[in-house]
């Protein structure tokens, strides 16, 4: 190969791995940010976040292969999980708030081993894949870098979901009053502000996600088992610890960083450790240099 | 008894050193360690490697004590730094940088972990009295820092660390002290455990072992060593005991401890207190 | 009082007595008539359930089909199976259990390696015959000799497949990816370990976890390796996912994969995407076996997917252990443990089973499929023993 070939194709390696990183980033995001908004609010550190990120997923995979349509998987994995999330905070955690975090965060836990073992029992011990007439791998050849459709549209779903969520924080009367509220609970409640509705809202919507990020990582890998969510339920709580005290801009940040650490880092350090250890590595580096996170406020 | 009964009465005991001991760093002085995991295995390790190198059982157990204590004080450094709920998230970070570098590094056996770990000498049913000596000196131990002066430190400093402040109680201090005794006997029960496998992978000390064993100091009621005891021996037996649900064991499992933690959310500490309580009244 | 109102009624009493007591001791002679106990281990829940769960049925498939053509010794074998999670204290905990709760004295095990190491020295020391079916960690067979292994061990799986790479597949530069668990790691030392021998040059290594599922930085940097081949060691979950990138990505090269890729969810995940994939130490399905297709056949209909090694090699050592009870003429497991270390030509769904080595590893020939048109079709025998031979005491 001549100098200039071997400079190209470097070069392509490295933005391949910076595509690979930013889709990272953006999954991760998606995953992450129901459980910086339960985060926010209450202070628990929702594990079972992931049994609702599962669910999404294999709703949207079962939906998909029987109704032929993968849409109207998504919308599925939409309808449920909101519902399912708020079933959460009103049988687990509602009656755990008075006590330590760490009670509801037991409780949490508890639910995920059961939705796991359910999954299991229930789905299959393989797993789930969309049928082949459902859905297939469709990629684009951009300037030598091979991106795959689905990478494509966690990016776009990422952008999209972050922009409304500003959007709706900052433009809408339910989001200024939902934002309120997770800052100044006892000023938005004397303003009017139902607490429990903003919170059924929190669960819903960040269910909602889940749902998305769920059913996106079905297509991204087109296999659905009871493990899908074990990582989420460790790497999110990083993510929303990194981005600093459950703000939806911070996660975003904080999945970015992760997400390019993880595909970098895996290549360069990965002799010495695994791709959980280097997220870990980084996030206990960072925290040690901004102890609030990306976008917190130093409290000591 | 039977080898079967020697090898749970063992797991128990182990599993009680491993609360108990957490229990201090987490119950008593409030630090949020959700990676004990890490220093039980680094004090596995430790003994481990001392005794395939020296075959002193003393030896390896001092190494394992001494190992866990220091990953526990560099831990305990970082606790200074960062506030409770993200100290919850760095000792996750803890744990899977412990297993994460130990599967990677050839020398301490990668994936594939040490195995012919020489024996103890002293047999299963001498293994298991061992043990079960080490976990009656834990409980004493922290039975008695409790009452003591330090406990009541811990306390304070879990508390409310600026009341404690004003008492003079210099938290840092303190919150490294908690770690380091804690961190100990979880380096102390990875050597115990070591001896009793005679062969350990970076799998046995994962994120999930340390969420089981926080999950046994929230049932036994945080803070109160002999809630934390009961929670430890039932949640270890407890899957052995519904081995008849075979297909269904963690189903159940999860469900139980959803439905303890529902019902009983202080804990058995709590329970038995309320009980207590309520005999009282007439 | 009472006594009184029984001296009446003494001599009634005493016939019903004596009636109940004859009845009780004929009813008690039932099940003294012995069944032979086989103990069995696999990972039912947790993460290994997919591979625990092709085991139990295939186990039990075997044992109903003995029992059903007249049981062994004319005696029915019963399996007493427990849930091990594929980790080494439950695999300790059941190990104790079945030699001391339940009295079993022959042993198959089909779980993972971990539980294999952890088990495998108790049941040599209290002299329980055991047949591990796909635990391919070294270890285990170095637990003693009443511990009998019936899949190719890792590091022969390796060099075998390095032997096919060189001499079949002709390729000389290869990225090797390697799943990072025992089994992983162990397959793929023996490829390493045998590839210069061969001439195969590796140009990069690469690992990634059990739990890894996005290959993104892996994909990227094979592209840029181009290598002539690719070998890569996992189960078909990480497997299928692995292989449908490397080939979104534009890769083209042949990718060779381990044993634990051959499961018909393989080809599910990565569609299109597997064809081509060779896969080594594979279930060769397409032997004119009635006997396989027979299995085939059955165990579709009762899990609801086609088997794969694991079933097919769980099946093969019960029916390998009540092989070994019938030539020894007993269940006694010492005199089980000689005949089995005499079998010769036994066989297995996979292929005739030619013996075992000194320290019961087996010594059979390795079966490569490839993935064509969605199917597993036979590719080649890889015939030279030698080459892979297991290690000897």
């Amino acid at each position: 190969m001549s100098s200039a070939q071997l400079l190209r194709s470097e070069a392509v390696y490295y933005v391949d791995l910076a595509v690979t990183g930013i889709t990272f980033g953006c999954m991760y995001a998606m995953m992450a940010v129901g459980l910086a908004l339960v985060y926010g609010l209450l202070r628990i550190l929702h594990i079972a976040h992931a049994a609702v990120f599962a669910l999404g997923a294999y709703v949207t995979v079962l939906v998909a292969n029987a109704t032929g349509s993968v849409a109207l998987g998504f919308v599925a994995a939409i309808l449920v999980t909101p519902l399912f999330g708020m079933t959460i905070y009103r049988l687990l955690y509602e009656p755990l708030l008075k006590y330590r975090p760490d009670v509801p965060m037991i409780a949490s836990v508890g639910l995920l081993v059961l939705m796991q073992d359910a999954f299991r029992i229930g789905f299959g011990e393989q797993g789930v894949t969309f049928h082949r007439d459902v859905y297939d791998l469709m990629t684009v050849d951009l300037l030598g870098v091979t991106v795959n459709a689905v990478q494509i549209a966690i990016v776009i779903a990422a952008a999209v979901i972050f922009l409304g969520l500003h959007l709706f924080t900052t433009r809408t009367r339910i989001g200024v009053a939902w934002r309120a509220t997770v800052s100044r609970p006892k000023i938005a409640a004397s303003f009017g502000v139902d607490p429990i509705q903003v919170r059924y809202l929190n669960f819903a919507l960040g269910s909602a996600l889940a749902a998305i990020a769920g059913g996106l990582v079905a297509l991204l890998n087109n296999l659905v088992d009871p493990s899908i969510g074990y990582v989420v339920s460790y790497k999110a709580l990083a993510i929303i610890v990194l981005g600093g005290l459950g703000s939806v801009r911070g996660t975003l940040i904080a999945s970015l960083v992760l997400g390019l650490v993880e595909a970098y880092g895996t290549i360069f350090i990965g002799q010495w450790l695994d791709r959980d250890a280097i997220a870990f590595l980084a996030l206990i580096a960072l925290l040690m240099v901004r102890p609030q996170g990306f976008t917190g406020v130093r409290t000591a | 008894m039977s080898a079967y009964e020697i090898s749970v009465i063992s797991v128990i005991g182990i599993n009680v050193i491993l609360a108990v001991s957490l229990n201090m760093i987490s119950g008593f002085c409030g630090q949020i360690s959700l990676g004990h995991g890490a220093f039980y295995g680094a004090g596995a390790y430790a003994a481990a490697l001392a005794m395939i190198g020296a075959g002193s059982v003393p030896l390896a157990l001092l190494a394992a004590a001494i190992v866990g204590s220091v990953l526990g004080i560099v831990v305990g450094f970082t606790s200074l730094r960062v506030r409770s709920d993200f100290l919850a998230v760095t000792t996750i970070g803890v744990n899977f940088l412990f297993t994460g570098f130990v599967r990677k590094q050839h020398w301490l056996g990668g994936e594939m972990g040490i195995s012919g770990i020489p024996g103890s000498g002293l047999g299963a049913n001498g293994n298991m009295l061992m043990i079960l000596l080490f976990a009656a000196v834990t409980v004493a131990l922290s039975l008695y820092v409790n009452h003591s002066w330090m406990g009541f430190a811990f306390r304070a400093v879990g508390e409310d660390e600026d009341a404690a402040a004003t008492l003079g109680i210099n938290s840092a201090a303190y919150k490294l002290a908690a770690f380091a005794i804690g961190t100990a006997l979880a380096g102390l029960a990875g050597g115990l455990y070591a001896f009793f496998t005679q062969f350990i992978t970076p799998d046995a000390f994962d994120f999930i072992l340390s969420v089981m064993l926080m999950a046994m100091v929230v049932i036994g009621g945080i803070g109160s060593t002999w809630g934390v005891v009961t929670a430890a021996i039932g949640v270890t037996l407890l899957p052995e005991a519904i081995r008849f649900v075979s297909n269904y064991r963690l189903l159940v499992f999860g469900g139980l401890l959803l439905l303890v933690i529902r019902l009983a959310p202080g804990g058995i500490a709590a329970l038995i207190r309320s009980v207590a309580g309520s005999a009282r009244e007439p | 009082m009472l006594h009184r109102k029984w001296k009446t009624s003494t001599r009634p009493m005493n016939l019903l007595m004596g009636v109940a007591a004859v009845a009780l001791s004929l009813a008690m002679a039932q099940p003294a008539r012995a069944e032979i106990k086989i103990g069995f281990q696999a990972p039912l829940t947790g993460f290994a359930a997919t591979d625990g769960k092709s085991a139990e049925i295939a186990a039990e498939m075997a044992i109903e089909n003995i029992n059903n053509a007249g049981g062994v010794i004319g005696e029915k074998l019963r399996l007493i199976a427990y849930d091990d999670q594929a980790k080494s204290d439950q695999a300790i905990f059941t190990a104790n259990k079945l030699i001391g709760e339940d009295g079993v004295k022959l042993v198959v095990n089909g779980s993972y390696s971990a539980s294999g190491r952890a088990a495998a020295p108790i049941f040599q020391n209290a002299g329980v015959t055991t047949i591990v079916a796909y635990g391919v960690h070294p270890d285990i067979t170095l637990a003693g000799d009443h511990i009998f292994r019936l899949v190719h061990l890792g590091p022969p799986q390796g060099r075998a497949t390095a032997l096919f790479v060189a001499k079949d597949l002709k390729l000389k530069n290869v990225s090797t990816i390697t799943m990072d668990n025992d089994y992983g790691q162990a397959t793929m030392d023996g490829f390493l370990e045998a590839s210069p021998k061969y001439g195969i040059k590796v140009i990069n290594k690469y690992s990634y976890s059990l739990k890894d599922r996005q290959f993104g930085s892996i994909v990227a940097s094979v592209k840029r390796d181009n290598p002539d081949g690719i070998y890569a060691t996992g189960y078909f979950f990480t497997a299928g996912p692995l292989v449908a990138q490397l080939r979104a990505a534009g890769i083209k090269a042949p990718i060779i994969g381990s044993q634990a890729f051959d499961s018909q969810k393989f080809i599910e995940i990565a569609g299109p995407a597997a064809e081509g994939t060779y896969i080594v130490d594979s279930l060769d399905r397409d032997r004119n076996d009635a006997a396989l297709q027979k299995f085939f056949a059955e165990f579709t209909k009762r899990a609801g997917y086609p088997p794969e090694s694991v079933a097919s090699v769980v099946y093969s050592a019960v029916k390998l252990m009540a092989d070994g009870i019938k030539r020894a003429g007993s269940a006694d497991p010492t005199k089980v443990k000689d005949a089995l270390a005499e079998t010769k030509n036994f066989p297995m769904l996979e292929g005739t089973l030619i013996g075992f080595n000194s320290l019961h590893e087996i010594i059979m020939p390795i079966s490569v499929n490839v993935i064509e048109d969605g199917k597993f079709k036979f590719f080649a025998k890889l015939g030279d023993l030698d080459a892979f031979a297991p290690p000897e005491k």
